[in-house]
């Protein structure tokens, strides 16, 4: 049986060891990072059956949970997994066209580093160590969004990095008083003891995580930093921002409210600024003229509908809210990565300077075609699919209340099929001229061509990808348990 | 000591204070670097709040210096490890964010986030 | 107006806390406080070795936490090499520093260089270990570094050295994963003789790469921040 912690360890020493050879193998580092990737991908896939009969627990330092720390790998655990590696796989063989510079390897350095802290937070089974990780990946993502040392770069980082610290402050006085009450701080077994904390500190425990936890995962009001950070970072990292960055930070409140501190009564707030943080987005997005800013407000709203069907309290809605997460992933990295290459090609980052490019860029162009379709649910696109199992879910719970948000989300949808619609139209518009511009190159139009894979063939193994996410949706609604020692 | 001041309310209260403090000083401040050290303000007082929770009345360090000495006459090691990272973790984030407001004040030539409008505050 | 409503907001905080919750509660003996941490502190050693509890429990019962700590270093020094490249040009002649100064501060290196060693070799017998150890040593170097024009610093070097130290606590966590436990980072030393240099199996090597890897990215940090402007 392959060991889960392979997946926090091989990235991590990974980015040690390119640090290491940087100054002799120069920009062939990331040959390093592409093996790393390899292997994650690997080890994901072979966890996944494997923890669909009981999940497994792997205990660092021979040291058995509580007194150690442990990671928890379970059907959420792998799914979550096979995203991070698959998606970041994906947008690393992006990046090794995209990318140009001298320094190339200080990128691929902290771009493992992120794929680290992900998993690391994924799979961890312990609050303070789950912290540390969330501390890794947001640190990375800071010096990512800032990369290209551009002023709008560094001011996107610096906002976001102010605002995320305090997110780290607020979950750290969450961890404090965890440790204060309960005298434990591993997931399980805080589970079992979270009960017997009086019922106000609960409440102020479990607000101050929340907070914390949603300024990484951008719920109004959360995230302004948000629209400026995903919109000037360079554009293999916006993929992995919204692709899965926000997803992690998503799952782990849901995860938490669910299993561990079981205060389902908190989740009518939760879907009330769910539905805000979906209007909130799209009613934005429909005002932007630069690309990737629209891209940015759509992930707010889609962050928005994830967590409206999260918030549900129920089984059905945690389901239909992993296939809308496996649809972003999958979407939002085909919009981002082929408007990377539209704005090296052309310059420009405003919609207007795309007039008729889907005559240049035809590939380009009808991957994001696909990318869009999928977003707004239309079939046979996977996004149809989940979308509609949001509106089911929604809709079966019987309460007037969510009824009524249906309606708002289907709201939402109209809009951003007004403002998507729109870019589709000014690209394959026949009078535009954009002057001499080539067709993105062929490996980074073969890594958009996976993600798209996933989303045309998606409804063919439906039936297999509601098993995997129906076992999520059902170890999040449990309570979170010792789990078999590895 | 005996008087007003208990262990506990000194703890409480420097605590939350400095949480309160920093965090006031970031949402109120203009001035980027004024913001990092609300940051690092508020930052020392959740690393407060987490290493008195390990605190017991009269207990010494949990070090086992000389023979002899009781298990039942110490405080808690845990919370004085999560500190230690929480500090080290802390160090960094400061000093990433000096770095950055360096750099972007080399491409601004301001400190104060009003004029920074590049982009909305 | 932000200020007024911030402030009504964190002052009802603070009352919210101290009051109505009831806060911190300090225990008063060890029977009133039932914890993981004292569970910990009455196995540390005999389970370790270590004469330092909190040592105990920062490299072995939550050595995962430590790993991620150092990584979070490493990516501060990284972030900071990103963001303030060498001008390269030779920065002009900063004022002469006197005499006195240069030559103290070159005397003063070789010693707290010693004492950080020190601090590092002595982390499971005494408070400090790899981090305090490993800051003293990258003071030691800020020291020369602040009042000298021209020192020999190898970038090349320190980047090396934090990856090979980054590599080798990783490696020293694959011993024990290939070892009998399966576990990674388990203690695969003998623990030797209690509150003695050599005791307490792989503590003290995690704490010396530890410190190697500190008190490299401390002083890369500080040369990058003097080479900019």
């Amino acid at each position: 049986m392959v060991n889960p912690i392979l997946l926090i360890i091989v990235p991590l020493g990974t980015a040690f060891l390119i640090s290491l050879t940087a100054s002799f193998l120069k920009n062939s580092t990331k040959y390093l990072a592409l093996l790393a990737m390899i292997a994650n991908v690997w080890v994901s896939i072979k966890l996944l059956p494997a923890v669909m009969q009981h999940p497994i627990n792997v205990v660092i330092a021979g040291v058995k949970p509580p007194l150690g720390i442990n990671l928890f790998v379970g059907p959420l655990g792998a799914v979550f997994s096979i995203l991070i590696s698959a998606a970041g796989l994906l947008i690393l063989l992006y990046s090794f066209k995209y990318i140009e510079g001298d320094s190339q390897h200080k990128y691929y350095t902290l771009f493992l580093l992120l794929i680290t802290g992900s998993h690391g937070m994924i799979l961890t089974g312990d609050v303070f160590n789950l912290f540390v990780f969330f501390e890794i990946l947001a640190i990375s993502s800071y010096i990512l969004v800032g990369y290209e040392g551009k002023r709008n770069g560094l001011e996107a980082a610096v906002k976001y990095l102010i605002l995320g610290s305090i997110g780290s402050i607020l979950i750290l006085v969450a961890v404090a008083l965890i440790y204060q009450e309960a005298g434990t701080l591993n997931m399980a077994d805080l589970a079992d003891k979270f009960g017997m904390i009086d019922p106000s500190k609960r409440l102020m425990i479990l607000v101050f995580f929340i907070t914390g936890m949603g300024v990484e995962a951008a719920v109004f009001p959360l995230n302004s930093w948000l629209p400026d950070a995903h919109s000037s970072a360079p554009s293999s990292i916006s993929a992995m921002l919204s692709g899965f960055v926000i997803e992690v930070a998503l799952i782990i409140i849901v995860k938490f409210v669910y299993s561990i501190f079981a205060m389902t009564e908190i989740l009518g707030f939760l879907s009330l600024v769910a539905v805000i943080t979906l209007l909130v987005g799209e009613f934005a997005a429909y005002k932007q003229s630069n690309i990737k800013r629209v891209l940015a407000y759509s992930s707010i709203g889609q962050i928005g509908l994830i967590l409206f069907a999260m918030s549900l309290n129920s089984t059905d809605g945690l389901n239909a809210g992993l296939m809308q997460i496996i649809n972003h992933t999958a979407s939002k990295s085909i919009l981002f990565l082929v408007a990377g290459f539209l704005i090296v090609r052309t310059g420009s980052y405003q919609i207007s300077d795309y007039r008729g490019i889907a005559k240049k860029m035809p590939v380009s162009a009808f991957f994001f075609v696909v990318g869009v379709l999928s977003l707004l649910g239309v079939p046979p696109f996977f996004g149809f699919f989940s979308k509609l199992s949001v509106v089911m879910a929604a809709l079966h719970t019987g309460s007037v209340f969510n009824t009524v948000m249906v309606f708002l989300v289907l709201l939402g949808t109209i809009i951003e099929s007004i403002y998507f619609l729109r870019i589709i139209q000014i690209m394959y518009n026949r009078e535009g001229d954009v002057g001499s511009v080539k067709e993105a190159p062929f490996l980074p139009l073969l890594a958009i061509a996976a993600f798209t894979v996933v989303i045309l063939a998606g409804f063919l193994v439906l039936p297999q990808i509601t098993g995997y996410t129906g076992s999520v949706a059902s170890e999040i609604v449990r309570k979170m348990q010792m789990a078999q020692v590895f | 000591m005996n008087g007003v001041l208990s262990i506990s309310t000194v703890l409480n209260f420097g605590s939350a204070g400095l949480i309160v403090l920093g965090l006031y000083i970031v949402f109120t401040q203009k001035n980027l670097i004024k913001m990092v050290i609300g940051i690092d303000l508020a930052e020392t007082g959740v690393n407060v709040l987490l290493v008195s929770t390990g605190y017991i009345k009269g207990n010494t360090a949990p070090i086992f210096s000389k023979t002899g000495l009781q298990v039942s006459s110490m405080v808690d090691p845990v919370p004085q490890a999560l500190v230690l990272t929480s500090i080290v973790i802390g160090f960094g984030v400061s000093a990433l964010a000096l770095a950055m407001i360096i750099k972007l004040y080399e491409k601004t030539g301001t400190l104060d986030t009003s004029k920074i409008r590049g982009l909305k505050w | 107006m932000r200020k007024v409503i911030s402030f009504l907001l964190l002052a009802g905080f603070v009352f919210y806390f101290a009051t109505l919750t009831g806060g911190l509660i300090i225990p008063d003996s060890s029977a009133d406080r039932n914890s993981v941490g004292l569970d910990i502190l009455s196995r540390s050693a005999g389970e370790t070795g270590s004469a330092n509890a909190v040592t105990s429990v920062v490299v072995l019962y939550r050595g995962f936490d430590t790993l991620g700590e150092v990584t979070v270093l490493f990516l501060a020094a990284l972030g900071v090499s990103v963001f303030m490249k060498s001008t390269g040009e030779k920065r002009k002649k900063v004022l002469d520093q006197s005499f006195i100064l240069k030559t103290g501060s070159r005397l003063l290196f070789p010693l707290m260089f010693l004492f950080g060693m020190y601090i590092i070799a002595h982390g499971h017998l005494s408070p400090g270990g790899g981090f305090p150890g490993g800051v003293i040593i990258a003071t030691g170097f800020f020291v020369i570094l602040l009042t000298s024009e021209s020192v020999n610093f190898n970038k090349t070097l320190m980047s090396v050295l934090e990856g090979l130290a980054g590599l080798s606590f990783i490696g020293l966590g694959v011993v024990g994963l290939l070892g009998p436990g399966n576990s990674f980072l388990q203690n695969f030393l003998p623990l030797g003789e209690f509150n003695t240099v050599f005791s307490a199996g792989i503590i003290p090597l995690i704490y010396a790469v530890v410190g190697i890897k500190v008190g490299a990215e401390l002083s890369s940090v500080v040369y990058a921040m003097k080479e900019s402007k």
